[in-house]
């Protein structure tokens, strides 16, 4: 927990203090200095605002397939059902590695695009198999009853599961939510142009070339912005931390899960 | 005979139709960024220009895979991802216990409460928070580590360009991280042991102490033995993307894992060949691992990863 503490108090002290290492736990010489610089940085906004839409339409784009494909699978007379689960838990442990998953995303065109971060991790084979498990939970009987009175099978998934299992959904959509928020590798390697760039990157970005070079003067040139480097963190941790108490409940749950079944 | 199966086969297809339908995403999905990319795994046995795509690359046999055995990178590589997936498994792994049987000990709720919040939370930081958290610690003129080394006069050290710390950094973080969200299994397990255990340790007249060493700890052996082999199989699976945040060129001999070096080479110098010829060489080996873990983990009586 220090470092998080630290990291708010370092954000929100002067200058002058933060060179000399007085912050500790509280702030010294309060201001928000360094959240104005960060919002007076064009780049920063502008990631934040990717961030928040790459991150808006790739939790839904992950809720609503997962759920599309959950569905069927749980059905016990669905055909092939037991060819189709095998058919998407192997890919658990195939893994070609990124240079196969570049070329695909490549080929499809995708690069440079929204669609790059969103597409190709539509679906975690984890979550799949939790929201499969809600939905062999559920009383069959709901949908047998719903059959019997005419309705169609997206009648039923859309107007009575998806809004049944509002609470599975919901925590399902907080691990997507958490993925996109906190992914950087995906977007570094998939985007090229700069304005497109989520938080994260720019972050990462703060930090390589103020630090990598590993030569003094570099890291003396980057001191002044710890403040505002400090600023930013707090501001890409605060959707995480709200979301976070709701997350909390729902861990353990997953945890076990992933100790039994992967 | 088989007419009619082939009838009923078209009959239940029909029955499911809807369904099917709905389901179509999810196979076309899986088929595109799941099994495409295995099939793009070939690239790995030719020489892939980009101009030519994947069929019409010429073959070129084990060629790359000989080129990287042949690499002094890859022993390198290989030290490095062994040591740093082992050294990270063997000092990281008593924490969640520890935690967890720490935590069993506690009898205020609040007090409880609180610790397990603030130990999960570091695992929903991204990389990125939490490698700049190390970067702003660890920095040699105003970091936090350096003003306190400097207290006891010691000279103020630049941790992240000197290849000595890098594995104990990248372990020290990996643990701050992970223990917390870790340890719930083992609070789980915790909590399936029979009180009446305590009851009669009790009244043989063990402290907490002792009940701590010789009730809960011989009761959740079993669970932990399984953990051990599990992440055994996971060992060499690291997290290159924080390693690739955390390293530079003066720490490459001691933090270049496979992964990182698959996405030097093969992305950043656009050898995509040799990259998923490397990149398929690391997950043979990860699969092998995993494989004869869990082989292991159920043969201990234990439940595997399936």
């Amino acid at each position: 927990m220090f470092p998080i503490v630290y990291i708010l108090a370092v954000s929100l002290s002067d200058t002058a203090s933060v060179t000399q290492g007085k912050v500790f736990l509280w702030p010294k010489g309060l201001n928000f200095e360094a959240y104005a610089q960060v919002l007076n940085d064009i780049k920063i906004p502008r990631a934040y605002l990717n961030t928040i839409m790459y991150t808006a339409l790739g939790t839904f784009i992950n809720v609503l397939l997962t759920a599309m494909a959950a569905y069927p699978l749980a059905q016990r007379e669905f055909i092939g059902r037991k060819q189709w689960t095998f058919f998407i838990v192997v890919t658990m442990f195939l893994n070609p590695g990124i240079i196969p998953n570049y070329l695909i995303v490549k080929e499809l065109g995708m690069i440079d695009t929204v669609w790059a971060l969103v597409i190709p991790n539509a679906i975690w084979t984890f979550q799949l198999i939790i929201m499969k498990s809600f939905f062999e939970g559920m009383s069959s009987q709901v949908r047998e009853a719903a059959k019997v009175d005419g309705a169609s099978e997206y009648r039923i998934l859309f107007s009575m599961m998806i809004p049944l299992s509002k609470p599975a959904l919901a925590s399902i959509a907080l691990f997507y939510f958490i993925g996109h928020w906190n992914s950087y590798f995906l977007p570094m390697i998939y985007l090229n142009t700069d304005s497109l760039y989520p938080l994260q990157v720019v972050l990462r970005d703060m930090l390589v070339f103020s630090e990598d070079s590993g030569s003094a003067l570099v890291e003396a040139a980057a001191l002044a912005p710890q403040a505002k480097k400090n600023a930013t963190i707090v501001l890409t941790m605060i959707p995480v931390l709200i979301v976070y108490p709701f997350a909390q409940k729902y861990f353990a749950k997953g945890v076990m899960l992933g100790s039994e079944k992967g | 005979m088989q007419g009619s199966g082939i009838a009923r086969l078209g009959k239940k297809i029909v029955r499911d139709r809807q369904l099917l339908i709905i389901f179509l995403p999810c196979v076309v999905f899986y088929l595109l960024f799941r099994y495409g990319p295995l099939y793009g795994l070939i690239i790995a046995f030719k020489d892939y220009s980009v101009f030519r795509g994947v069929m019409d690359s010429p073959w070129v046999g084990f060629e790359h895979f000989q080129n990287f055995f042949n690499s002094p990178d890859f022993w390198m590589l290989f030290r490095n991802t062994f040591l740093l997936g082992f050294l990270t498994l063997v000092f990281s792994f008593p924490f969640p216990i520890l935690l967890a049987m720490l935590l069993n000990e506690v009898r205020v709720s609040w007090f409880k409460k609180g610790v397990q919040t603030a130990s999960y939370l570091p695992t929903f930081l991204s990389v990125v928070i939490i490698s700049s958290m190390i970067i702003d610690f660890l920095s040699p003129t105003n970091g936090i580590v350096n003003k306190i080394i400097g207290w006891f006069g010691f000279e103020s050290k630049y941790f992240l360009i000197d290849p000595d710390w890098f594995r104990p950094i990248y372990i020290l973080s990996e643990i701050w991280t992970n223990a917390g969200y870790e340890s719930i299994v083992y609070l789980a397990a915790i909590a399936g042991i029979s009180p009446t255990l305590y009851e009669a340790a009790r009244v043989d007249g063990a402290g907490r102490f002792r009940m701590m060493f010789n009730v809960t700890l011989p009761s959740i052996l079993p669970t932990i033995l399984v953990m051990f082999i599990l992440k055994t199989g996971q060992m060499i699976t690291i997290g290159y993307e924080k390693v690739l945040i955390l390293y530079n060129t003066m720490t490459y001999e001691v933090a270049d894992v496979f992964s990182t070096y698959v996405y030097r080479k093969g992305l950043l110098d656009n050898d995509y060949s040799y990259g998923a010829a490397v990149g398929l060489f690391e997950a043979f080996v990860a699969m092998a691992l995993l494989l004869i873990s869990n082989r292991i983990s159920k043969r201990m009586g234990g439940s595997g990863l399936w």
